[in-house]
């Protein structure tokens, strides 16, 4: 029993962070309808950001949200705008296109990483990182509890931000039906832009807090990368809600996997979810939500 | 008018081409010598340490004359860890570069397929890293013990299999642990090594109550831990690269997995700098399997771990480095006994009488068991003891006592 408790918490905590990086991922799937591959990667950025801000200038991981949110923000909108957004006016491109250059703006991410910090792994120590708290004979690692809590309040704020502001109902708008959205009287294309700028933002938020508990080098962003994919297609493309329940599903089930089958196949899971979704489940979530 | 331009022009093209060719032919170019490495991709960091120290010997070989008057040069290739790359990356330095002799070889399931290309067009491969037993087996290659004149890999480390015989020594005589857990990444040089270490509990009457696997770069390893800590086992045996391995430590103790005697890794990431900078406070009492280490009484180790920490910075190199500084000198020392002739054959066959030193021990190609052009070595152990690593086994060369028995409640300030 307090095996399998010590799992699901364990999975459950995870499956946050998992949450935030694919809602993201499913935001910009939404509205720009790319697989966004550079995800890892700019997740990546945010982490050697967050890494220079403690190293160089001792602020807190957690605190150094704000500054990593707003940084990547900007950076990501950047890219959008000079390097996706022009292949999308252009009708002749195929979209598959779009998808080609995030793959290349992620090498290219990458490469600087390695020419800059070396491939040498970083990580970060404070004084909370190596502590757990010990309850009921389950252990909860502090770092991985805090970045559960900030998760959820930042899944709330973008919860609000996309229900109940003009902004965002102009990107959900958009993410249905960018035709009847421009009609309406919505700048798509600034929509777009700012909505890769948003979902790179939580991208940023999980690279933060993920680094108290990971650990970071160049090439740290493909594996992320597949996880947010996954969740992205379990939770339904595009769904928000879809992809927070994706995000602690693939949490629990590589948990699970990892206790009663072997740690070996902990990737294997989060894949096979993947291809069961696929067939069984076209649609994901989504169809459950309707969100 | 034009015509006589072009011609002339062309005719300019090819002399130069020709004066060039001529000169990587011409007995005063540098002689080119292959270097497989991860570059990139997540084993970059082990493959920058060893082409830092390749680099670092070649410029002591060439501002000593080099190779009789002429310089070595590495050309290298960059595998990104993946079988596939590394194949191609053989073939390309092989066909296209021309090269007499393939060096380097990191992880074992990359320098099992380049060693199979090495074969196939019969060039000298001196492997330096890569440790999966079968590289060194002419089986794996479908041919037998006897064909040392048609198997053209060498292997300058000792196969996985050996890694912990200096460890037998100190579970036989001091530890002598009832039972032990072992947990190992899912590559090749994982579960190899992980089988050949069951085979040696097995002869030292310890009883192995789990064997798992994880794949490198697993976030959360508690599952996996709390498993092993349900079997209450004696010693914890795990063979993983470096940050799986300050993982793997630091949850163990957010666990408070206090009941194990030993926590062992079975060198590769255990004995790294990293490992201490990303454990922390879960390093200390870890003992480990290692090839090397810059304290041991071999002539010029010392020297070189202060002359890479000048070069290059950081916090210095550990085994994998001094392999790879090593593996240089052993070409440097080749290729002066080619008698300037500098082809697979000549080497292949200086490569045979090689019986040198070098700052990672003596290397010398031999034959035993299923394996040919083996070079055989001692392992040592050693264990992190005030945040420092110390030589602890075998006692003859320990600069520090073994901590031991360790309560663990203590060391991790549980």
């Amino acid at each position: 029993m307090e095996v399998f408790l010590q799992s699901l918490i364990s999975g459950l905590l995870i499956g946050g962070l998992y949450a935030i990086i694919g809602i993201g991922m499913t935001l910009i799937m939404g509205v720009l309808k790319i697989i966004n591959l550079a995800h890892g990667q700019i997740l990546m950025v945010a982490m050697y950001v967050t890494w220079v801000l403690w190293k160089f200038f001792g602020i807190d991981p957690y605190l150094s949200i704000f500054i990593t949110i707003p940084f990547i923000f900007v950076f990501a909108e950047g890219l959008s705008k000079y390097l996706l957004h022009p292949l999308i006016e252009k009708e002749s491109i195929l979209p598959e296109n779009q998808v080609l250059m995030t793959v290349g703006i992620g090498m290219v991410l990458v490469e600087l990483a390695r020419s800059i910090f070396t491939s040498n792994y970083k990580s970060i120590h404070t004084s909370y990182t190596d502590k757990a708290w010990h309850v009921a004979g389950i252990s909860l690692h502090v770092p991985l509890v805090i970045a559960f809590v900030i998760a959820i309040f930042l899944t709330i704020g973008l919860y609000f931000l996309l229900r109940k502001t003009d902004l965002g109902r102009s990107i959900r708008a958009t993410a249905q039906d960018k035709v009847a959205a421009t009609l309406m009287g919505i700048s798509s294309a600034k929509i777009t832009i700012l909505t890769y700028g948003l979902g790179s933002a939580l991208d940023a938020a999980a690279g933060s807090l993920l680094l108290p508990v990971y650990y970071l080098y160049p090439d740290v962003g493909p594996l992320f990368t597949v996880k947010a994919f996954v969740i992205t297609i379990l939770g339904g493309l595009g769904s928000t809600v879809g992809a927070i329940a994706g995000g602690l599903v693939l949490g629990v089930a590589e948990t699970f996997g990892a206790t009663y089958i072997s740690s070996g196949y902990r990737d294997a899971v989060g894949l096979v979810i993947f291809l069961i979704v696929l067939v069984f489940f076209p649609g994901g979530l989504k169809r459950l939500t309707k969100v | 008018m034009k015509l006589t331009k072009l011609l002339i022009s062309l005719l300019v093209i090819a002399g130069l081409a020709v004066g060039l060719n001529g000169c990587g032919k011409s007995e005063s170019g540098p002689i080119k010598i292959g270097v497989l490495l991860p570059l990139t991709g997540p084993q970059a960091n082990f493959g920058e340490m060893e082409k830092n120290s390749f680099e670092l010997a070649k410029e002591e070989i060439n501002a000593k004359g080099g190779i009789n008057g002429r310089p070595v040069e590495f050309v290298y290739e960059d595998d990104t860890g993946k079988p596939d790359v590394g194949r191609a990356g053989a073939e390309k330095l092989i066909v296209q570069d021309k090269v007499p002799m393939l060096a380097g070889g990191y992880s074992s399931s990359v320098t099992f397929a380049a060693a199979a290309v090495a074969q196939q067009h019969r060039i000298p491969f001196l492997v330096n890293t890569g440790s999966v037993d079968k590289i060194t087996e002419p089986e794996a290659f479908d041919l037998t013990t006897n064909d040392g004149d048609k198997f053209y890999i060498y292997r300058l480390n000792p196969p996985v299999s050996e890694y912990a015989s200096g460890l037998e020594g100190l579970l036989k005589e001091v530890v002598k642990p009832a039972s032990a857990f072992i947990i190992h990444e899912n590559s090749a040089f994982g579960t190899k090594g992980a089988k050949s270490f069951a085979k040696t509990c097995d002869k030292l009457g310890i009883k192995v109550l789990g064997n798992e696997s994880y794949s490198s770069g697993t976030v959360d390893f508690k599952p996996l831990l709390m498993n092993a800590r349900k079997t209450k086992p004696d010693m914890v045996y795990m063979i993983s690269y470096v940050m799986d391995a300050a993982l793997l430590m630091k949850q163990s103790r957010e666990l408070g997995f206090t009941t194990p005697k030993l926590f062992v890794g079975a060198g590769a990431g255990f004995t790294m700098p990293a490992f201490k900078e990303n454990a922390g406070e879960a390093t200390e009492g870890v003992i480990s399997a290692t090839l090397w280490h810059q304290t041991l009484p071999i002539k010029g180790a010392k020297e070189y771990y202060d002359k890479y920490v000048k070069k290059y910075g950081g916090d210095g190199p550990d085994y994998h480095g001094a392999e790879a500084y090593s593996a240089a000198y052993v070409i440097a020392d080749v290729l002066t006994r080619c008698n300037g002739e500098y082809t697979p054959e000549t080497i292949k066959k200086a490569l045979d009488e090689t019986n040198m030193m070098t700052v990672f021990g003596p290397v010398k190609f031999t034959s035993y068991g299923k394996k040919i052009h083996q070079n055989k070595m001692d392992t040592y152990v050693v264990q992190w003891i005030n945040g420092e690593l110390k030589l602890i086994w075998p006692k003859n060369l320990a600069n520090a006592k073994f901590m031991y028995p360790i309560d663990w409640k203590t060391v991790w300030g549980l």
